[in-house]
């Protein structure tokens, strides 16, 4: 902490202003690599103030308020509407975004904002099975999470959303169901597994599928990467039904009072050897073409192939019927 | 007085005005409004999140949380009395004893509940000692279940228990308790008998401190539990975090409250008694 | 009785020291997984290395020290007060503060300070999360400096304005020498609550004002890593070392 703005902070005072330009930006963990920040810092003469979450309800809580004081967030692609409609996204300035160029097709106009206006992907990824090679047959699909022999031995995710669409997707639905019928079918289904699981864990999972105390775990394919890097008997499986597949975006607030270096630090990450590095050190999947392009190997849990892809299915925002019906459901299946 | 008294009162008047009362009377005020179409707030004003609570799904999570709560809160006590009474009748060691109670507190609770988790875990502490010792074949699951949330729970409480009691302990008359057995009242029964009502404000205050925070708790089911269980913090947490409806969550917030509020008018209605 | 209470004492400490070993012993291995394959500092050093740990610590050293002072200077005069005469308001408002479940606390708030900052250019930061806490320490304070003052004859005041010491010269020389004890364990009772909480502080924190337990929970949340029980190890070594020496120093 700068102890002149310090005590300005702690006297309820705006902090005195530090002489370089200052850029807050709240993150999730894992998804800068270890020059990215200071290199910027350097080369725009600023300081950046980062900071870092683990998922998108923290940071909603905090930027919620409005006067949060963070500049540039990385909230999921659902979660665009939702905050736009709530007054809390800055349009976009492509001009001052000359290297958005360098993105995926496909992310250059995705369904959740079409023309980019408030958004820019920048990593994504996709949900599946982190399995532990031991098991014979290797699942391959959701069904093969309800079998009877990984009883006590498997994890799902403790999101809803997450849980809610894999037993959509076991039933042959979409992950973004809202019909009340379908939910509920997916609801029994997800009773019908508590009995064999473990724990709804999240990135916690990682290090016990490591261990060998899970055998199969429902988990996001960058957290799989990381346990498959630490421990070679563990594979990755895009379930054969479907899966729900998300991307994180770059977005600027609007309570920002540095718009203008704001949108310097976004066209700064999709640069392709700074976007390159980062990938390279995090393992994640970027969604900037031009850097995928620089790395030597690419993980197929990372990158699927097309023909996978192909059964992947975006994360969508849901009106509030749906969303509390959800909510609800979720509440039953935890109760149960 | 008068006039030193209200002054020696502003402070704390201004502190509790603005950060206690007006912040509950926003919940109580969110708790009326209903949940916008992408989340945040949207009028009308309604009853309706109160009515949605009467439905046996909550309630049955609320009487899950009671349980858990009351078995944990009844736990800290019958681990903590005895220790408060040790601790009390331990004369000059008494304050190195005090220090040994609360200095694991020092240490964040969550890297307490993770130094559980090891502990408790397939591939952890105990299961390894116990396979080692050839005592068990299969790892025993210890962790993520309804007792592992008591465990963190009564770990993470004792003190408050303990503290309060051995407060209570340390003004009695130690004298009173051997003038019982002079009068022939055997060990066991003078102990039930003289000792247990006149440390009744000690146990009182510990089972206030204890029962509360267990019932709101939502991180040590989260963590210990698994997620598998739900109390009714979660419910609350989930509506402000994963579903989005503050005004539910608000809801959930003071309905939680009000048992809370009536356990304290119960166990403080005596008459004539002070309220602090 | 007399022979089973040492006993129980002796199986609750080991109940409460337990993970604390495991903290401390994992602290020290080399490896960073859980199984042991030797003595290491390097877990220390990365501590020491990691610039967001340390300036954590220090705000969470700052935020509990303000909230502190604040609430042991308020909630001493309040318990004061109440001593004098007891106000059924102020003491139910103390309870209902102790009694609030954290999230909700939190929630409150945080919904607090965003309708505050509607009307106010204000953001979250060190502030809100001082104020937030000393309204959940001051509750503690009132609680055991009142405790203390039961304890005491109030005759001694009566006597000191008989001789004609004004109220304020009597709670100056007489009461409040006499509470400083009180205020000492109540000041360490509010200082350590304040530096654990996690659930009040990350709703109402803004950018410049991460604390330990943050940065801690966040760090865990990514999977337990060892860095952590180096952290621990040297939270209770240093609150050790303070508490002897306080102790030390008190009984001069």
């Amino acid at each position: 902490m700068r102890r002149r703005s310090f005590l300005g902070a702690v006297a309820g005072f705006p902090a005195c202003r530090p002489k370089r330009p200052r850029l807050n930006v709240f993150n999730w963990s894992s998804y800068v690599a270890r020059n990215t920040i200071p290199d910027f810092e350097r080369e725009f003469d600023v300081d950046v103030r980062y900071g870092i979450y683990e998922s998108n309800e923290e940071m909603l809580a905090r930027v919620l308020s409005g006067n949060s004081g963070w500049d540039v967030v990385f909230p999921s692609n659902y979660l665009i509407l939702p905050m736009r409609e709530n007054n809390l996204l800055a349009p976009l300035q492509h001009g001052w975004l000359p290297n958005a160029g360098n993105l995926d097709r496909r992310f250059q106009n995705p369904a959740w904002d079409p023309a980019l206006d408030y958004s820019v992907p920048y990593m994504w990824g996709a949900s599946g099975i982190l399995f532990n090679r031991s098991l014979s047959p290797a699942p391959a699909s959701w069904a093969d999470l309800w079998e009877p022999r990984l009883n006590g031995r498997i994890t799902m995710l403790d999101d809803p959303a997450e849980v809610l669409g894999a037993c959509l997707k076991k039933i042959g639905e979409s992950i973004n169901a809202t019909d009340p019928a379908v939910l509920l079918r997916a609801k029994e289904e997800a009773v019908r597994q508590k009995r064999l699981l473990r724990a709804y864990l999240n990135a916690e999972v990682r290090d016990q599928v490591v261990a060998g105390d899970v055998l199969a775990a429902q988990l996001w394919a960058t957290t799989a990467q990381q346990a498959m890097d630490a421990a070679s008997n563990l594979a990755f499986a895009y379930p054969s039904e479907g899966f729900a597949v998300y991307a994180d975006t770059a977005v600027i607030l609007r309570e920002s009072g540095r718009v203008r270096l704001a949108h310097q630090f976004i066209d700064y990450l999709l640069r392709p050897e700074v976007a390159a590095a980062v990938v390279r050190e995090t393992r994640t999947a970027t969604a900037n073409r031009a850097a995928r392009e620089l790395l030597r190997e690419v993980s197929p849990a990372l990158y699927p192939a097309d023909d996978v892809m192909a059964r992947g299915e975006w994360f969508e925002a849901l009106p509030t019927p749906a969303q509390r019906l959800r909510d609800r459901l979720w509440t039953e299946i935890k109760a149960a | 007085m008068n006039r030193l008294r209200a002054l020696f009162l502003a402070p704390v008047w201004v502190i509790v005005g603005s950060l206690l009362f007006a912040p509950l009377a926003i919940v109580f005020l969110y708790s009326l409004l209903t949940r916008g179409a992408y989340g945040g707030l949207a009028p009308p004003w309604t009853f309706e999140n109160y009515q949605r609570l009467a439905d046996p799904l909550y309630l049955g999570i609320a009487a899950q949380s009671f349980l858990l709560a009351g078995i944990s809160t009844l736990l800290c006590l019958l681990i903590g009395y005895p220790l408060a009474l040790f601790i009390s009748r331990s004369g000059p060691r008494k304050n190195l004893y005090l220090l040994l109670v609360i200095t694991p507190f020092w240490i964040s609770f969550l890297v307490r509940t993770y130094a559980w988790m090891f502990l408790l875990r397939d591939t952890g502490l105990i299961n390894t000692v116990l396979e080692a010792a050839g005592l068990i074949r299969e790892p025993l699951p210890l962790l993520y279940n309804p007792a592992a949330v008591v465990l963190g729970l009564v770990y993470g409480y004792l003190p408050f228990m303990v503290l309060p009691v051995y407060a209570a302990l340390e003004r009695l008359d130690l004298a009173l308790l051997e003038a019982a057995a002079d009068l022939g009242a055997a060990p066991r029964a003078s102990t039930l008998r003289v000792l247990l009502p006149l440390s009744w404000p000690g146990i009182r205050a510990g089972i206030i401190l204890v029962f509360i925070p267990c019932l709101g708790a939502y991180l040590t089911p989260d963590l210990l539990g698994g997620g598998k269980a739900m109390m009714i913090g979660n419910l609350v947490q989930n509506q402000f975090t994963t579903a989005r409806d503050w005004p539910f969550g608000a809801a959930v917030s003071l309905a939680l409250m009000m048992p809370v509020a009536l356990l304290l008018v119960l166990l403080l209605r005596r008459k004539g008694e002070e309220l602090l | 009785m007399k022979h089973w209470l040492p006993v129980h004492a002796a199986a609750v400490f080991t109940f409460l020291y337990l993970p604390l070993a495991v903290l401390v012993v994992f602290s020290v291995n080399s490896s960073r997984f859980t199984a042991w394959t030797g003595f290491s500092l390097d877990w220390y050093r990365e501590m020491l290395r990691n610039p967001q740990l340390a300036e954590a610590a220090w705000n969470s050293i700052v935020i509990a020290a303000v909230a502190t002072v604040i609430s042991v200077s308020a909630g001493t005069l309040a318990a004061y007060a109440l001593w004098k005469r007891t106000s059924r308001l102020l003491a139910g408002a103390v309870y209902l503060s102790l009694v609030t479940p954290e999230i909700v606390m939190g929630i409150s708030l945080l919904a607090f300070f965003q309708w505050i900052f509607r009307h106010l250019d204000l953001r979250l930061g060190m502030h809100t999360v001082i104020l937030a806490h000393v309204s959940f320490t001051i509750a503690y304070v009132i609680v055991v400096v009142l405790a203390r003052l039961r304890t005491l004859d109030g005759t001694l005041e009566e006597a000191a304005q008989d001789l004609g010491a004004t109220e304020w010269q009597a709670f100056r020389t007489v009461t409040l020498p006499l509470l400083v004890p009180g205020i000492a364990a109540a000041g360490l009772l509010a200082f350590a609550v304040s530096f654990d909480d996690y659930v009040i502080t990350s709703m109402v924190a803004g950018v410049d004002s991460e604390t330990l337990p943050m940065v801690i929970y966040a760090m865990a949340r990514r999977g337990a890593t060892p860095v952590l029980n180096a952290v621990s190890t040297a939270i209770v070594l240093a609150i050790g070392t303070l508490t002897l020496l306080s102790a030390r120093l008190m009984r001069q």
